[in-house]
């Protein structure tokens, strides 16, 4: 699960990272009375969305004067951000932040993330803050810095030594430098997230340490034990079809073709986008009903997929493991007629009772193509997309 | 011969009493693995399917010596599960349950590590299988049959794909292994082959990789340097966008890495045999047997 730059903050703050003043503002009104609260005559304004990019897609400003907070508001409140990121839909800025502006001397990189490798939680640290890590990865490698860590949360006195070094911390500084490094490993166990970033961390003319910006994303497999968390999810930064199949625990991913896939398994769901594409189509999304999938569980599967307006082909395909087919067949059968398909369905299923399932579709009588392998069943529906 | 288990496993379950973890207790029995009792905490001296139940794995080991354990224990409690598997020195560990937490599989992946006596397959996987003599998981037994193929895959339907494709050509598995689609796992693929490469029932390998992560280039370097069996290959996710879980939770392209192109590359060189088509895989498999 991602969270806003202003909730990261939020909880870093906790952690004891210094951030820059701000708030968060969903109407021009709200806009303007934190400013007035937060006493700024100039502001940073940005849109809270689920994306990168954010910068240069028009959705981070400045006000120089108290009045332009309020005309800068309005421009970015509602506004809607297209990249490579969001795709064609594009995500919507249901709010902004209004920080308080800081003067950089020099900008730091620091993070944490998952070393699947070692098995270890680690932290990034690079100099040349500012820049995506991965960019700064591939142009210099030197520049990057990498600390396992515990799963406590903890790191080594030596390890914070090393840190401060490599950023070129002293004194004061590396006191500062080390407590945020610190806090954001705490923060990193504790929140059970997948990615902290803090890109860029400041360093002011005044020889102060904060952070200017924040990215946090929770592992969903801990989110039963982060409830405080969950209560910061917002719906409206996913598409309508991947909020609703969080709500029937369905793993769906919106994809830019025309043939709707709904399968059991994620390994097979993979699978049979590929195999489209092999076939010369292209996928719409990727749909993973679970390995033990549900009559209810595929009925909703439809109704996500039908839901986007680009479907012009469906294709099932599930290897029936401990789960019968001929409960698939009914479950897809009772779909296709309560919710009236009108476009074509192809069926491939194997596996348990698969007979009986394939007898289901015959005496049916709907508008559905069976068939014997996935091979087949790709090229069908390719050509049953084309029209 | 086949690898890791055969019809002298003696299996427990752990999390008997639960409705899955009692439905694949039966189906295992049914397929003919010895499944000699369970554990459930708080039902220890009750029965299920007739055998006996024990509240921890302690217990159930001083009762009955069982080579292997297969756990349903839901995710929150999961990771515990196996780390009593492995303090009572269960030699095989096979986790079933999805969803555990990645801060959990730290702790349990550090243990692991530094074990003397167990190993773990999973989590998030379907089990393994040596057909026609020990099913320790959830996959559909009548699908398999005994022969020479070894199979390794991080899915668990893509894997009944590739066996029921190797079972129709008349090829046979010997041993089917299941590693998890989790980022943080136990066995991986390279202790998979190294098994399967000494044993000399398995005539060729299929390995079935997926996007993400880099266990499958580890397995491509060690291939190339070790394995002078036929390996064909698979590779999900040539289609998956970047920075997008595709349902298991280890399956993700971040920062441009693992990606499924870069994964066939590396096996490419590795001169293994590969196929995009994953309703290609049993032929792949009978490719590479001719190279």
């Amino acid at each position: 699960m991602n969270l806003h730059e202003y909730q990261a903050k939020k909880v870093l703050k906790r952690y004891g990272v210094p951030i820059p003043e701000f708030g968060v503002a969903s109407t021009v009104e709200e806009a303007k009375r934190i400013a007035n609260e937060l006493g700024l005559h100039q502001a940073v304004l940005k849109i809270q969305v689920h994306a990168g990019g954010r910068g240069k897609a028009g959705g981070v400003k400045f006000a120089k004067t108290k009045e332009e907070i309020g005309v800068i508001a309005k421009q970015l409140i509602g506004m809607k951000m297209v990249n490579a990121q969001t795709g064609s839909e594009g995500v919507i800025a249901k709010k902004i932040l209004i920080s308080k502006p800081i003067d950089i001397a020099k900008e730091f990189y620091i993070g944490a993330l998952i070393d699947r490798n070692r098995a270890a939680p680690i932290l990034i640290a690079s100099p040349e803050g500012g820049m995506e890590i991965e960019e700064v990865a591939h142009k210099m490698p030197e520049k990057i810095l990498t600390l396992p860590f515990s799963f406590e949360g903890k790191l080594r006195p030596y390890q914070l030594l090393r840190l401060c070094k490599f950023m070129g911390w002293s004194g004061e500084l590396a006191k500062k430098g080390a407590h945020v490094a610190e806090a954001m490993a705490k923060c990193f166990i504790e929140t059970d997230a997948s990615l902290l970033e803090i890109n860029p961390l400041v360093q002011t003319p005044a020889g102060e340490i904060v952070a200017l910006d924040a990215k946090l994303a929770i592992d969903d497999n801990a989110l039963f034990r982060q409830s405080e968390i969950v209560a910061m999810y917002d719906s409206s930064q996913v598409s309508v079809q991947e909020a609703a199949a969080k709500e029937f625990d369905l793993a769906y991913i919106a994809m830019h073709g025309n043939i709707g896939c709904m399968v059991n398994g994620a390994g097979l769901a993979m699978a049979t986008m590929d195999i489209i594409q092999l076939s010369g189509g292209a996928p719409a999304n990727f749909l993973d009903v679970g390995g033990g999938a549900s009559k209810e569980k595929v009925a909703e599967g439809f109704r996500i997929i039908l839901s986007d307006p680009k479907v012009k082909a469906i294709l099932v395909n599930i290897f029936g493991g401990i789960m019968n087919c001929a409960t698939i067949a009914e479950g897809v059968i009772h779909a296709a007629k309560e919710q009236q398909i009108r476009i074509p369905i192809v069926v491939r299923m194997e596996g348990t009772n698969v007979e009986e399932g394939r007898h289901l579709f015959r005496e049916s009588h709907l508008k559905i193509a069976v068939a014997e392998n996935m091979k087949i069943a790709a090229e069908l529906a390719v050509k049953a997309a084309k029209g | 011969m086949a690898i890791l288990v055969n019809k002298k496993t003696k299996v427990i379950v752990q999390g008997i009493s639960g409705k899955s973890g009692k439905f694949h207790a039966e189906q295992c029995l049914e397929y003919g693995t010895k499944v000699v009792g369970g554990v459930t905490p708080g039902k220890g001296g009750q029965e299920v399917l007739g055998l006996p139940v024990f509240d921890t794995v302690w217990e159930a080991k001083k009762a009955l010596h069982p080579d292997a354990t297969l756990i349903f224990v839901p995710a929150p409690y999961a990771a515990d599960a196996i780390l009593e598997a492995e303090d009572a020195g269960i030699p095989l560990i096979v986790c079933i349950t999805e969803g555990i937490p990645v801060r959990d599989m730290l702790e349990v992946k550090r243990v692991m590590n530094g074990s003397k006596t167990s190993r773990l397959i999973g989590p998030n996987c379907p089990g393994l299988i040596t057909p026609g003599e020990c099913k320790i998981g959830i996959m559909p037994g009548y699908i398999h049959k005994r022969g020479k193929v070894g199979i390794v895959s991080r899915s668990g339907t893509l894997t009944y794909e590739a066996v029921w494709q190797t079972t129709q050509l008349g090829l046979g598995q010997t041993t089917c292994i299941g590693i998890g689609g989790d980022p943080l796992n136990g066995t991986n693929f390279v202790d998979v082959l190294k098994l399967f490469q000494e044993d000399p029932e398995t005539e060729a390998i299929l390995l079935i990789g997926e996007i993400g992560g880099d266990a499958e280039e580890q397995a491509a370097e060690w291939i190339q340097k070790h394995c002078d069996k036929p390996v064909a290959v698979f590779i999900a996710g040539v289609t998956a966008p970047p920075g997008k879980r595709m349902g298991h939770a280890g399956a993700i392209i971040s920062g441009g890495k693992g990606t499924a192109q870069q994964k066939y590359e590396v096996f490419r060189k590795a001169g293994a045999t590969i196929t995009e088509n994953p309703a290609e895989m049993g032929h792949a498999v009978q490719r590479a047997m001719k190279k």
